[in-house]
């Protein structure tokens, strides 16, 4: 108890002479936290996005003829020779001819006087869900066209691999965003504390005269570092629940983002931040104080 | 006054010898017992090595050849949690008094006992007892660097004497001080040695020591020329 009132005594006389590097520092914390935990937001909406698209992924091969009754069940080992599926559903021309019509809805009376036999046979196989990587539904896609009498296989390529690759990019931004936050975070804050203590060095000698000890001296540097993270991390995250309501009221309704059901961080994700930038912060005070404990 | 000392010395200086670069003798070959509880005082002239060996006995500065024992510990020898445990139970009033300019003078007498962790009731008691004792009770939230010398030489050696040490060193305690001052910090001194601390006192000033019972031993050029009264009794 004594120990944390004199440490906190400390901590006021050093915030009364380096506030400026002080706040400086919370601010950039405040930043590196927003920038990584924003692109980090995006990522998860993006992935959820990509996993409700990947529930409804289904790869549609076309056939030349029908497959009969009697091979289907060939045809399907064939499939699941490759890949599990969850199903497989043969497709004929007047199943076809039935969903086209029920498609056009009030406009159907154009397919009148004519017949199924123009839609080709195919076969719908929807994969399993932890059938995620797009290269393996490219494979898949690629194995399904050589199959017997198959003519062509359809998956959305173009919107699933640009999407993929919009995914591919997110994740490399918030990879590069959280180095972005370690180095900052660790540089400004042991960068600020160095400075606080430069300026103190007279009174570390002196302390050092008088008998102090390692953790009378690093006990409110550690502390300050940490406080640093405390409301740095927690600015930071008030500042990007702020972005996620803002955007929510602009950008919610009709278009794109109605896509993706934005959701906010989970609560264990923003333990997880709060807790790296806190270990960041207090880390980056250690660092600095090291050289000023040497006897 | 406290005129018997401990059979065993608490400071133990044997052949000892101090270079600086590039060849200057600050000490030479000198060997030196100090008794538990007694008060010497180390006179010489300006540059005759007195302040470097108060700066080995607080570990300031250590020996090139020889060994000092301070309570039978070689302090060359001491880990760092020793170290930091024996300089506070060593109060020293610097020559040029080390204070925190910016601080105030209760802020630089209570760190002394801060970095013991001691209660602050009883760091405030303390240190107001010492300002009145000094005569600068009018002085406690004044910033160091506002006082004059002789105010900030008080300051310092009240920092020294705040933790009651067992050693106190005292460089030139009333170098810039008047004979009213003086009386005061001599008054302080001889206190402490009468609860038992002992006390090197290193000066210029003849009036402190003129009619002492104590030893003083005379340095000149780093060596221990003279010992003018011997009272330890081992």
């Amino acid at each position: 108890m004594q120990y944390i009132s004199f440490a906190i005594g400390q901590l006021v006389r050093n915030a009364k002479h380096g506030w400026t590097a002080q706040i400086m520092t919370l601010f950039t914390v405040m930043l590196s936290v927003l920038i990584f935990s924003f692109f980090f937001l995006i990522y998860t909406n993006m992935q959820k996005a990509s996993s409700r698209l990947g529930n409804e992924l289904r790869l549609i091969v076309y056939l030349e003829d029908e497959v009969p009754v009697n091979f289907r069940a060939e045809f399907q080992k064939k499939i699941t020779n490759f890949e599990d599926v969850e199903d497989i559903v043969f497709i004929s021309q007047e199943d076809a001819f039935a969903r086209l019509k029920k498609q056009l809805g009030n406009d159907n009376d154009v397919l009148e006087g004519l017949d199924a036999s123009f839609l080709p046979y195919s076969v719908e196989i929807y994969p399993n869900k932890n059938l995620k990587s797009l290269a393996r539904i490219k494979e898949f896609s690629d194995y399904l066209a050589g199959l017997p009498g198959a003519t062509k296989v359809q998956y959305g390529q173009e919107w699933i691999e640009r999407f993929g690759y919009f995914i591919s990019l997110l994740r490399i931004i918030v990879v590069l965003s959280g180095a972005l936050l370690i180095l900052t975070t660790v540089f400004m804050v042991s960068y600020t504390i160095r400075l606080t203590l430069e300026s103190r060095q007279e009174e570390l000698e002196i302390l050092r005269f008088l008998g102090a000890t390692n953790s009378y001296i690093r006990g409110p540097v550690i502390i300050e570092g940490f406080l640093l993270g405390v409301f740095g991390t927690l600015s930071g995250l008030a500042a990007l629940l702020f972005l996620y309501e803002w955007i929510k009221i602009h950008f919610s309704g009709p278009g794109f983002m109605n896509l993706f059901e934005l959701s906010f961080l989970p609560g264990s994700t923003i333990f997880i931040i709060f807790t790296m930038s806190l270990l960041l912060c207090t880390s980056g005070s250690m660092l600095s104080i090291r050289k000023y404990l040497k006897l | 006054m406290n005129d018997t000392y401990s059979s065993t010395p608490l400071i133990d200086i044997v052949k000892v010898s101090k270079v600086y670069p590039p060849n200057i003798m600050a000490l030479d070959n000198i060997s030196l017992a100090i008794g538990r509880g007694e008060m010497v005082f180390l006179t010489g002239a300006s540059g005759a090595g007195k302040t470097t060996l108060l700066k080995m006995l607080c570990f300031l500065e250590y020996p090139t050849k020889g060994i000092i024992e301070q309570d039978k510990k070689d302090v060359s020898k001491l880990s760092a949690t020793d170290l930091q445990l024996m300089r506070q139970q060593i109060g020293v009033a610097y020559q040029d008094f080390k204070l925190l300019p910016k601080h105030t003078v209760y802020q630089n007498i209570a760190l002394a006992m801060e970095v013991r962790y001691e209660n602050p009731v009883k760091i405030k008691k303390r240190v107001l007892k010492l300002l009145n004792e000094l005569g600068l009770s009018d002085k406690v939230h004044t910033p160091t660097n506002k006082l004059s010398r002789g105010e900030q030489q008080r300051v310092c050696l009240a920092r020294a004497c705040a933790n009651r040490p067992v050693l106190l060193l005292a460089d030139e305690p009333t170098g810039n001080l008047d004979s009213d001052s003086t009386a005061k910090v001599m008054t302080l001194l001889n206190k402490l040695h009468d609860a038992g601390t002992t006390l090197l006192i290193a000066t210029h000033d003849e009036k402190i020591y003129q009619n002492t019972d104590h030893r003083i031993i005379n340095i000149e050029n780093g060596k221990l020329q003279e010992l003018l009264k011997v009272k330890l009794d081992f």
